[in-house]
Protein backbone atom coordinates (compact mmCIF):
# COMPACT_ATOMS: atom_id res chain seq x y z
CA UNK A 1 0.00 0.00 0.00
CA UNK A 2 1.43 3.38 -0.78
CA UNK A 3 1.60 5.89 2.70
CA UNK A 4 -2.17 6.21 2.82
CA UNK A 5 -2.35 5.06 6.08
CA UNK A 6 -4.80 1.74 4.61
CA UNK A 7 -3.04 -0.74 6.60
CA UNK A 8 -3.64 0.41 10.60
CA UNK A 9 -6.01 -2.43 11.61
CA UNK A 10 -4.80 -5.29 9.27
CA UNK A 11 -1.90 -6.33 11.58
CA UNK A 12 -0.80 -9.55 12.01
CA UNK A 13 -1.93 -10.51 15.52
CA UNK A 14 -0.58 -13.74 17.23
CA UNK A 15 -2.93 -15.92 15.94
CA UNK A 16 -1.94 -15.31 12.73
CA UNK A 17 1.64 -15.69 13.91
CA UNK A 18 0.51 -18.94 14.80
CA UNK A 19 -1.12 -20.28 12.41
CA UNK A 20 1.46 -18.94 9.75
CA UNK A 21 4.12 -21.17 11.59
CA UNK A 22 1.55 -23.66 11.78
CA UNK A 23 1.32 -24.19 7.84
CA UNK A 24 4.67 -23.32 7.20
CA UNK A 25 5.86 -26.27 9.40
CA UNK A 26 3.43 -28.50 7.16
CA UNK A 27 0.51 -28.87 10.00
CA UNK A 28 -1.99 -30.46 8.06
CA UNK A 29 -4.90 -29.65 11.07
CA UNK A 30 -4.09 -26.10 10.64
CA UNK A 31 -5.04 -25.87 6.72
CA UNK A 32 -8.05 -28.00 7.03
CA UNK A 33 -8.90 -25.59 9.82
CA UNK A 34 -8.42 -22.76 7.38
CA UNK A 35 -10.25 -24.12 4.65
CA UNK A 36 -13.16 -25.07 6.88
CA UNK A 37 -13.01 -21.45 8.62
CA UNK A 38 -13.02 -19.00 5.07
CA UNK A 39 -14.46 -21.64 2.38
CA UNK A 40 -17.80 -20.37 2.46
CA UNK A 41 -16.86 -16.17 2.39
CA UNK A 42 -14.39 -16.86 -0.22
CA UNK A 43 -16.73 -18.02 -2.20
CA UNK A 44 -18.97 -15.41 -2.15
CA UNK A 45 -16.09 -12.74 -2.49
CA UNK A 46 -15.40 -14.41 -5.82
CA UNK A 47 -18.78 -14.08 -7.00
CA UNK A 48 -18.71 -10.86 -6.94
CA UNK A 49 -16.62 -10.98 -10.03
CA UNK A 50 -16.88 -14.27 -11.64
CA UNK A 51 -20.76 -15.72 -13.28
CA UNK A 52 -20.90 -18.64 -11.89
CA UNK A 53 -20.56 -20.55 -8.69
CA UNK A 54 -18.66 -23.47 -10.38
CA UNK A 55 -16.28 -20.38 -11.49
CA UNK A 56 -15.58 -19.24 -8.43
CA UNK A 57 -15.08 -22.59 -6.59
CA UNK A 58 -12.24 -22.92 -9.22
CA UNK A 59 -11.15 -19.39 -7.61
CA UNK A 60 -10.70 -20.16 -4.23
CA UNK A 61 -9.42 -23.53 -5.24
CA UNK A 62 -6.19 -21.64 -6.99
CA UNK A 63 -6.38 -19.40 -4.03
CA UNK A 64 -5.71 -21.80 -1.32
CA UNK A 65 -3.17 -23.86 -3.70
CA UNK A 66 -1.45 -20.25 -3.91
CA UNK A 67 -1.40 -20.04 -0.16
CA UNK A 68 0.37 -23.25 -0.13
CA UNK A 69 2.80 -22.62 -2.42
CA UNK A 70 3.34 -18.67 -1.01
CA UNK A 71 2.94 -19.03 2.07
CA UNK A 72 6.63 -18.54 2.78
CA UNK A 73 6.40 -15.39 1.23
CA UNK A 74 3.49 -14.15 3.52
CA UNK A 75 5.70 -10.93 5.60
CA UNK A 76 3.43 -10.13 8.51
CA UNK A 77 2.78 -6.83 6.87
CA UNK A 78 -1.07 -6.88 7.16
CA UNK A 79 -3.70 -9.61 8.60
CA UNK A 80 -3.13 -13.16 7.63
CA UNK A 81 -6.90 -12.72 6.48
CA UNK A 82 -6.01 -9.45 4.61
CA UNK A 83 -3.25 -11.24 2.45
CA UNK A 84 -5.37 -14.45 1.59
CA UNK A 85 -8.41 -12.57 0.24
CA UNK A 86 -6.24 -10.56 -1.64
CA UNK A 87 -4.88 -13.26 -3.41
CA UNK A 88 -8.69 -14.27 -3.74
CA UNK A 89 -9.25 -11.12 -5.33
CA UNK A 90 -6.76 -10.60 -7.37
CA UNK A 91 -7.41 -14.43 -8.99
CA UNK A 92 -11.33 -13.77 -9.29
CA UNK A 93 -10.72 -10.04 -11.10
CA UNK A 94 -8.57 -11.42 -13.27
CA UNK A 95 -10.93 -14.52 -13.96
CA UNK A 96 -13.51 -12.39 -14.25
CA UNK A 97 -12.20 -9.69 -16.32
CA UNK A 98 -11.20 -12.80 -18.66
CA UNK A 99 -15.02 -14.12 -18.79
CA UNK A 100 -16.15 -9.97 -19.34
CA UNK A 101 -19.09 -10.27 -16.91
CA UNK A 102 -17.70 -7.41 -14.81
CA UNK A 103 -16.05 -3.99 -16.19
CA UNK A 104 -12.71 -4.68 -15.56
CA UNK A 105 -11.34 -2.64 -12.07
CA UNK A 106 -9.95 0.29 -14.21
CA UNK A 107 -13.29 2.07 -14.77
CA UNK A 108 -13.43 2.80 -11.34
CA UNK A 109 -12.68 6.49 -12.84
CA UNK A 110 -16.16 6.08 -14.16
CA UNK A 111 -18.17 5.25 -10.73
CA UNK A 112 -16.14 7.65 -8.78
CA UNK A 113 -17.25 10.89 -11.08
CA UNK A 114 -20.61 12.14 -11.55
CA UNK A 115 -22.66 10.03 -9.99
CA UNK A 116 -26.12 10.03 -9.13
CA UNK A 117 -26.79 12.04 -5.35
CA UNK A 118 -28.18 9.88 -2.26
CA UNK A 119 -31.30 11.41 -2.74
CA UNK A 120 -32.95 12.93 -5.55
CA UNK A 121 -33.24 16.77 -5.58
CA UNK A 122 -36.56 16.91 -6.18
CA UNK A 123 -37.49 15.41 -1.98
CA UNK A 124 -35.63 18.88 -1.19
CA UNK A 125 -37.09 22.23 -1.56
CA UNK A 126 -35.62 24.57 -4.30
CA UNK A 127 -36.15 28.06 -3.72
CA UNK A 128 -36.22 30.52 -0.58
CA UNK A 129 -34.62 30.36 2.80
CA UNK A 130 -35.17 26.82 3.46
CA UNK A 131 -34.11 25.58 -0.35
CA UNK A 132 -32.34 22.60 0.56
CA UNK A 133 -34.00 21.15 3.51
CA UNK A 134 -36.63 18.15 2.99
CA UNK A 135 -40.00 18.54 1.12
CA UNK A 136 -40.91 14.90 1.36
CA UNK A 137 -38.92 13.57 4.15
CA UNK A 138 -38.15 9.74 4.43
CA UNK A 139 -41.22 8.38 6.34
CA UNK A 140 -40.97 7.21 9.76
CA UNK A 141 -42.59 4.02 8.97
CA UNK A 142 -40.38 0.90 10.28
CA UNK A 143 -40.77 -2.64 9.51
CA UNK A 144 -41.79 -4.09 12.73
CA UNK A 145 -38.85 -5.65 14.60
CA UNK A 146 -39.85 -9.49 13.25
CA UNK A 147 -40.01 -8.71 9.93
CA UNK A 148 -36.31 -6.59 9.64
CA UNK A 149 -35.02 -10.21 8.65
CA UNK A 150 -37.80 -11.02 6.46
CA UNK A 151 -36.58 -12.97 3.32
CA UNK A 152 -38.64 -10.78 0.84
CA UNK A 153 -36.83 -7.41 2.63
CA UNK A 154 -33.72 -8.90 2.25
CA UNK A 155 -34.22 -10.27 -1.76
CA UNK A 156 -35.41 -6.43 -2.43
CA UNK A 157 -31.81 -5.59 -1.11
CA UNK A 158 -29.70 -7.86 -2.79
CA UNK A 159 -31.33 -7.28 -5.74
CA UNK A 160 -30.58 -3.64 -5.23
CA UNK A 161 -26.82 -4.54 -4.39
CA UNK A 162 -26.83 -7.32 -7.56
CA UNK A 163 -27.92 -3.98 -9.86
CA UNK A 164 -24.84 -1.62 -8.47
CA UNK A 165 -21.79 -0.98 -10.67
CA UNK A 166 -19.04 -3.47 -9.68
CA UNK A 167 -16.86 -1.11 -7.52
CA UNK A 168 -19.67 0.08 -5.58
CA UNK A 169 -21.27 -3.82 -5.13
CA UNK A 170 -17.92 -5.13 -4.19
CA UNK A 171 -17.14 -2.45 -1.54
CA UNK A 172 -20.64 -3.04 -0.01
CA UNK A 173 -20.94 -6.40 0.20
CA UNK A 174 -17.05 -6.50 1.93
CA UNK A 175 -18.34 -4.19 4.45
CA UNK A 176 -21.51 -4.72 5.01
CA UNK A 177 -22.61 -8.53 4.05
CA UNK A 178 -18.73 -10.05 5.08
CA UNK A 179 -17.64 -7.69 7.65
CA UNK A 180 -14.47 -6.40 6.70
CA UNK A 181 -13.06 -3.32 7.92
CA UNK A 182 -12.40 -0.10 5.98
CA UNK A 183 -8.82 -0.67 5.72
CA UNK A 184 -8.67 -4.42 4.69
CA UNK A 185 -11.37 -3.07 1.83
CA UNK A 186 -9.03 -0.63 1.28
CA UNK A 187 -6.07 -3.06 0.90
CA UNK A 188 -8.28 -6.12 -0.72
CA UNK A 189 -9.09 -4.08 -3.98
CA UNK A 190 -5.90 -1.10 -3.74
CA UNK A 191 -8.59 1.82 -2.64
CA UNK A 192 -7.52 4.85 -1.32
CA UNK A 193 -9.68 5.15 1.94
CA UNK A 194 -11.33 8.31 0.22
CA UNK A 195 -12.52 6.32 -2.66
CA UNK A 196 -13.27 3.78 -0.70
CA UNK A 197 -15.71 5.72 1.62
CA UNK A 198 -17.07 7.39 -1.98
CA UNK A 199 -17.94 3.87 -3.11
CA UNK A 200 -19.31 3.12 -0.15
CA UNK A 201 -21.65 6.23 0.01
CA UNK A 202 -23.36 5.92 -3.42
CA UNK A 203 -23.74 1.58 -2.42
CA UNK A 204 -25.40 2.55 0.82
CA UNK A 205 -27.61 5.49 -0.66
CA UNK A 206 -28.80 3.15 -3.29
CA UNK A 207 -29.60 0.06 -1.31
CA UNK A 208 -31.82 2.86 1.15
CA UNK A 209 -33.10 3.55 -1.52
CA UNK A 210 -35.04 0.35 -2.71
CA UNK A 211 -35.31 -0.20 1.12
CA UNK A 212 -37.70 2.80 1.17
CA UNK A 213 -39.21 1.60 -1.56
CA UNK A 214 -39.57 -1.55 -0.40
CA UNK A 215 -41.11 0.16 2.53
CA UNK A 216 -43.45 2.74 1.14
CA UNK A 217 -44.95 -0.20 -0.87
CA UNK A 218 -45.86 -2.01 2.26
CA UNK A 219 -47.71 0.63 4.00
CA UNK A 220 -49.67 1.41 0.50
CA UNK A 221 -50.27 -2.07 0.52
CA UNK B 1 -35.84 29.54 13.78
CA UNK B 2 -32.01 29.65 13.08
CA UNK B 3 -31.09 27.81 10.02
CA UNK B 4 -28.64 24.86 10.96
CA UNK B 5 -25.30 25.22 8.88
CA UNK B 6 -25.80 22.07 6.78
CA UNK B 7 -28.69 21.70 4.97
CA UNK B 8 -30.11 18.41 4.76
CA UNK B 9 -29.22 17.84 0.74
CA UNK B 10 -25.80 18.82 2.22
CA UNK B 11 -26.11 16.16 5.16
CA UNK B 12 -27.60 13.53 2.98
CA UNK B 13 -23.95 13.33 1.02
CA UNK B 14 -22.00 13.91 4.34
CA UNK B 15 -23.85 10.72 6.45
CA UNK B 16 -21.11 7.87 5.52
CA UNK B 17 -18.17 10.55 6.16
CA UNK B 18 -19.83 10.66 9.72
CA UNK B 19 -20.75 7.37 10.39
CA UNK B 20 -16.76 6.59 9.08
CA UNK B 21 -15.16 9.09 11.17
CA UNK B 22 -13.91 10.97 8.59
CA UNK B 23 -14.81 13.83 9.10
CA UNK B 24 -12.78 17.01 10.49
CA UNK B 25 -13.87 18.54 14.13
CA UNK B 26 -15.56 21.31 12.39
CA UNK B 27 -18.03 19.59 10.45
CA UNK B 28 -18.38 16.40 12.72
CA UNK B 29 -20.03 19.45 14.97
CA UNK B 30 -21.64 20.92 12.02
CA UNK B 31 -23.05 17.77 10.85
CA UNK B 32 -23.95 16.40 14.54
CA UNK B 33 -26.08 20.13 15.63
CA UNK B 34 -28.09 19.52 12.32
CA UNK B 35 -28.88 16.16 13.64
CA UNK B 36 -30.23 17.19 16.61
CA UNK B 37 -32.69 19.62 15.18
CA UNK B 38 -33.64 17.89 12.33
CA UNK B 39 -36.14 14.38 12.84
CA UNK B 40 -36.08 13.85 9.06
CA UNK B 41 -32.72 13.96 9.14
CA UNK B 42 -32.59 11.01 11.78
CA UNK B 43 -34.60 9.02 10.07
CA UNK B 44 -33.00 9.43 7.43
CA UNK B 45 -29.67 7.94 9.05
CA UNK B 46 -31.99 5.22 10.95
CA UNK B 47 -33.08 4.01 7.47
CA UNK B 48 -29.47 3.45 6.19
CA UNK B 49 -28.88 1.76 9.57
CA UNK B 50 -31.44 -0.54 9.31
CA UNK B 51 -30.79 -1.52 5.52
CA UNK B 52 -27.30 -3.03 7.03
CA UNK B 53 -29.72 -4.63 9.89
CA UNK B 54 -31.93 -6.41 6.99
CA UNK B 55 -28.33 -7.29 5.01
CA UNK B 56 -26.78 -8.46 7.49
CA UNK B 57 -29.97 -10.93 9.06
CA UNK B 58 -30.35 -11.97 5.24
CA UNK B 59 -26.41 -13.22 5.37
CA UNK B 60 -27.01 -15.11 8.53
CA UNK B 61 -29.89 -16.88 7.51
CA UNK B 62 -28.34 -17.77 3.88
CA UNK B 63 -25.47 -19.48 6.56
CA UNK B 64 -27.33 -21.21 8.36
CA UNK B 65 -27.84 -23.04 4.82
CA UNK B 66 -26.19 -26.37 3.68
CA UNK B 67 -22.33 -24.74 3.26
CA UNK B 68 -18.44 -26.09 3.64
CA UNK B 69 -16.53 -26.90 0.86
CA UNK B 70 -17.28 -29.43 -1.75
CA UNK B 71 -15.73 -32.36 -0.34
CA UNK B 72 -13.60 -33.65 -3.12
CA UNK B 73 -12.32 -30.20 -3.67
CA UNK B 74 -11.21 -30.23 0.37
CA UNK B 75 -9.54 -33.52 -0.44
CA UNK B 76 -7.36 -32.16 -3.36
CA UNK B 77 -6.02 -29.28 -1.45
CA UNK B 78 -5.08 -31.30 1.56
CA UNK B 79 -3.48 -33.61 -0.51
CA UNK B 80 -1.68 -31.24 -2.10
CA UNK B 81 -0.73 -29.04 1.09
CA UNK B 82 0.48 -32.70 2.36
CA UNK B 83 2.63 -33.37 -1.34
CA UNK B 84 4.00 -29.66 -1.23
CA UNK B 85 4.73 -28.91 3.02
CA UNK B 86 3.97 -32.25 4.22
CA UNK B 87 6.38 -33.89 6.47
CA UNK B 88 6.47 -37.35 5.34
Amino acid sequence: MDGNGTAWDTQPDDEDLRLVNALRVGDEVAFASLIDRHYDAMLRVARLHVATREAAEDVVQETFLGVIKGIDRFEARSSFRTWMFRILVNQAKTRGERERRTQPFSSLEGELDADAPAIGPDRFRSEGRWAGFWCAPPSAEHLPEACVLAAEAGDRLAAAIDALPPAQRTVMTLRDVEGFSAAEVCSLLDLTQGNQRVLLHRARSKARASLEQYLGERVEA
Amino acid sequence: MRQPAVRCQEFVELVTDWEEGALDDASRLEFEEHMAICPPCVEYVKQLRLTRAVLRGAAELDRRGPSAPPPAARAALLEEFRRQRGNG
